[in-house]
């Protein structure tokens, strides 16, 4: 044991002495500040700007109040599926929030905005909030009306657009100190209703579908009703014939369950299959790099002479192991600090997640299956290095290798994503050294008992051995001037030692 | 009679039809300094690493200080290789040490070994050099260190002074008497003649796997027929004793002869037969074949070996 550690020690100086290895450290550090930065600097604005020029004077009070009202629709959905996830309903159980099929009906919707709104809301739930339960953000809104910017003229019908009109589209418009995107000019002439008469909305040429159908819907209902007055119908006839709504209500499963909750519990598992991958080839090649550098320098001949070549072995993999581990632990630690840090993410994606894995027997699985593949896959990396002479004869050997590790694994995380049952993942399950990816992609989706002792087994016994044939070769190989061949490979994995 | 250093007893190695080594048969005593000489493909290499437990033999019985040959007795011997490296980004002191750890040692006592090392072969100011800076003679010496420090009883060194020039070839031999003279065994392969003729109280001759010639410097050379120049007036030929003669340059009746004589006979035998006869002579050289001619005697001519 004392001669692993010596060499296990001896492998993480030399790891932890090269630049590569701090600027892997560092890699997740940095990409999580960059994006975290980035994400609050420069994420995009929500809210779009319009302008009505309203000639007629009759539609533009009425687009802004319908323009609100299908926001507060959309914050009432929010709001209503929140209180149900944070099972705060009890606060006040006949508000229009606290029904999830509420944001559906148009009364209800009133009564959510004389109610006074998201705001009132917030400010009834937020005493009753425990310290895990997340506040409710309220949106901005989706759109927002500004006057139209000065000097802007709109052309008579079949004009050019100006210049003016064009440049102002193309840029963001200031509005209470925030940049916002320009997204629509609606020019309603004072005619509007009357044949032939049409508005017509300026955009430029990127502008949000959901703004223009918006529009159109308020100024179509508005121009119906004027038709159905025109019809000598009774306007609250007309206003009840178009709310009309046919009997329609949406099934949802509660928040945090169904779909949701395996993509909440796949989200640890799945985390690790590409951590796993990352770590193992990069810390794998950073072993083969090792295995040759003392191949190519002769070193093998003195080191074997005080330690048995299983014992370089080991010492190696644990070595590498560890560098593995703090690589792993580094980033997972400064992910967490990250999520944490960024609440929102911390509330609503990781506490979930992690909340989810409440089964210690899948928790001790993910980490039999992480570390089980490691090993796995550090093995593979080593036995490459044995048989290389150079660094340019392990590439050769590495890219089918890597080939063979990558290719089904993508194909199984796609696979296991589906349903835990899918053939390709349950096949993959049982090859040993498809095993821990296979088996943490599934996870999250529910995976018989059984069946992970079974796997875990199987897994066990691979990793045995795989010890055994990489020690064979180890001893074969290390001392072995000539160039391996397949044939002399599997001889050597079979035999106790090799030509001199 | 002293103890045994090394013993190899009926000792085969096959690698598949090949066999390298061939039913050898040695003893080698405490504290002499033993050579194993051989052309390439003698089976030096391999009996070293047999007796270093890296290969185990097919077939017979090795014996390193009265044990069998494993790793525990890595603490008490030092070991050269004749292939060396050294890892490129350790320190000097570091590789040093890592390699008395491996043998065992604890580190401190193994970093004052390494550093009164280091003094003594001129490296002390490059200790916290990496290997990468060194040049090859001066890394070649630090190689020496590992196999040194833990200050063995049983030192084997696989062909020491190949790469080394004649000034660090010179340090090493005297590190090798050195060692001797404190007690240590020292086993050395070589096939470069000279040093073993300087260096060897006993030898051993390997010819392609098998022994060749076991004993000391001395009972080789009395395995081949004596040889000696004489300067005579007539051709020595039928004197008692003579084997063979070749005559070379003559002067005023004088001549001289190369004189080989029979196997066992001593040339003090001739020089006396000479007197007594009235043989008159100008000059009797004995000639002591070098350790190059015992080689080609035992081994032949074909090894590929240096004087």
């Amino acid at each position: 044991m004392r001669e692993i550690l010596l060499v296990a020690k001896r492998e993480m100086r030399q790891v932890i002495a090269t630049k590569g290895f701090w600027i892997m450290l560092a890699a997740v550090p940095i990409a999580l500040a960059i994006s975290g930065f980035a994400s609050n600097q420069l994420a995009p604005e929500r809210t779009t700007a319009y302008s009505v020029v309203d000639e007629s004077g009759r539609y533009a009070p009425l687009l802004e109040t319908q323009m609100q009202a299908s926001f507060r629709q959309a914050t009432l959905r929010e709001l209503s599926e929140y209180a149900e996830k944070w099972e705060l309903q009890h606060v006040d159980p006949e508000a229009p929030w606290a029904n999830r099929q509420a944001w559906l009906n148009p009364a209800e919707i009133q009564r959510f905005a004389e109610a006074g709104g998201a705001e009132a809301a917030v400010a009834l739930l937020e005493p009753e909030l425990d310290e895990d339960t997340p506040p409710f953000e309220i949106e901005d809104p989706y759109y927002t009306e500004v006057a139209l910017p000065d000097g802007v003229a709109i052309p008579a019908v079949g004009e050019e657009v100006g210049e003016r009109l064009r440049s102002v589209l193309e840029d963001d418009i200031t509005v209470d100190d925030r940049r916002l995107p320009y997204g629509a000019i609606l020019h309603i002439p004072a005619n509007f209703g009357q044949p032939g008469a049409q508005a017509r909305i300026f955009t430029n040429g990127r502008s949000n579908a959901s703004l223009i159908r918006n529009m159109r819907e308020i100024l179509s209902a508005s121009v119906r009703q004027d038709a159905f007055a025109a019809q000598g119908i009774a306007p609250d006839t007309a206003i009840a014939l178009q709310t009309m709504q046919a009997p329609v209500s949406v099934i949802e499963p509660p928040p945090g369950e169904g779909r949701s909750l395996v993509a909440t519990r796949s989200l640890v598992p799945i985390a690790l299959v590409y951590l796993l991958l990352i770590t193992a080839v990069t810390t794998g090649s950073m072993m083969l790099q090792g295995v040759v550098e003392e191949r190519s320098n002769k070193l093998f001949e003195s080191v074997l002479a005080c330690i048995k070549p299983d014992t370089l072995m080991q010492g190696k993999l644990l070595g590498l192991g560890a560098i593995g581990l703090i690589i792993v632990l580094t980033w997972a630690g400064t992910g967490l600090v990250a999520a944490l840090y960024f609440e929102g993410f911390a509330a609503e994606v990781l506490r979930p997640s992690l909340e989810a894995l409440d089964d210690p027997l899948l928790i001790l699985a993910m980490i039999i299956y992480f570390l089980g593949g490691y090993v796995v896959l550090a093995m593979v990396f080593l036995a490459v290095g044995a048989i290389s002479e150079s660094m340019q004869d392990a590439q050769s050997y590495l890219t089918p290798v890597i080939f063979l590790i990558m290719i089904p694994v993508v194909i199984v995380m796609q696979a296991a994503l589906k349903g835990p049952d899918e053939p390709v993942a349950l096949i993959l399950s049982w090859i040993p050294l498809y095993t821990p990816f296979a088996m943490l992609a599934r996870l999250g989706s529910g995976v018989a008992t059984w069946e992970i002792i079974g796997t875990i087994v199987l897994l066990i016994a691979f990793i045995w051995l795989e010890l055994k044939l990489l020690g064979n070769i180890f001893r074969a190989s290390l001392l072995n001037d000539g160039k391996p061949t397949w044939k002399r490979i599997f001889s050597w994995m079979g035999s106790k030692d090799s030509a001199g | 009679m002293p103890a045994t250093a090394m013993a190899f007893d009926g000792v085969t190695k096959q690698f598949g039809d090949f066999t390298a080594v061939d039913n050898l048969n040695f003893a080698i005593p405490e504290g002499c300094i033993f050579g194993f000489l051989g052309g390439n493909g003698a089976g030096k290499t391999t009996s070293l690493r047999m007796a270093l437990d890296i290969l185990s033999p097919t077939s017979g019985r090795i014996e390193v200080m009265g044990k069998e040959p494993s790793r525990e007795n890595a603490a008490e011997i030092g070991f050269l290789p004749e292939e060396r490296g050294l890892y490129k980004k350790m320190s000097v002191l570091d590789t040093i040490i890592y390699f008395a750890q491996l043998k065992q040692m604890e580190a401190a006592p193994a970093k004052s070994a390494a550093m009164a090392l280091l003094e003594r072969l001129e490296l002390a100011d490059w200790a916290k050099s990496p290997i990468e800076k060194l040049s090859k003679g001066m890394a070649q010496k630090v190689q020496v260190a590992t196999a040194l420090v833990n200050s063995p009883k049983l030192l084997m060194l696989d062909e020491p002074f190949s790469g080394l020039d004649p000034v660090n070839q010179a340090m090493l031999e005297d590190l090798i008497a050195e060692s001797a003279r404190n007690g240590a065994t020292v086993i050395f392969s070589t096939h470069v003649m000279q040093h073993a003729e300087r260096l060897c109280d006993r030898l051993l001759m390997l010819a392609r796997g098998k022994k060749a010639f076991d004993g000391t410097q001395d009972e080789a050379r009395a395995a081949l027929p004596s040889r000696l120049a004489l300067t005579a007036k007539a051709d020595p030929s039928a004197l008692p004793g003579v084997e063979r003669t070749h005559a070379g340059e003559s002067h005023d009746g004088w001549t001289r002869y190369e004189v080989e004589l029979q196997q066992g006979i001593e040339p003090d035998a001739l020089l006396e037969h000479c007197t007594a006869n009235g043989v008159p002579l100008r000059s009797f050289d004995v000639q002591v074949p070098s350790l190059h001619e015992t080689f080609i005697h035992f081994v032949g001519a074909d090894e590929e070996i240096e004087r």
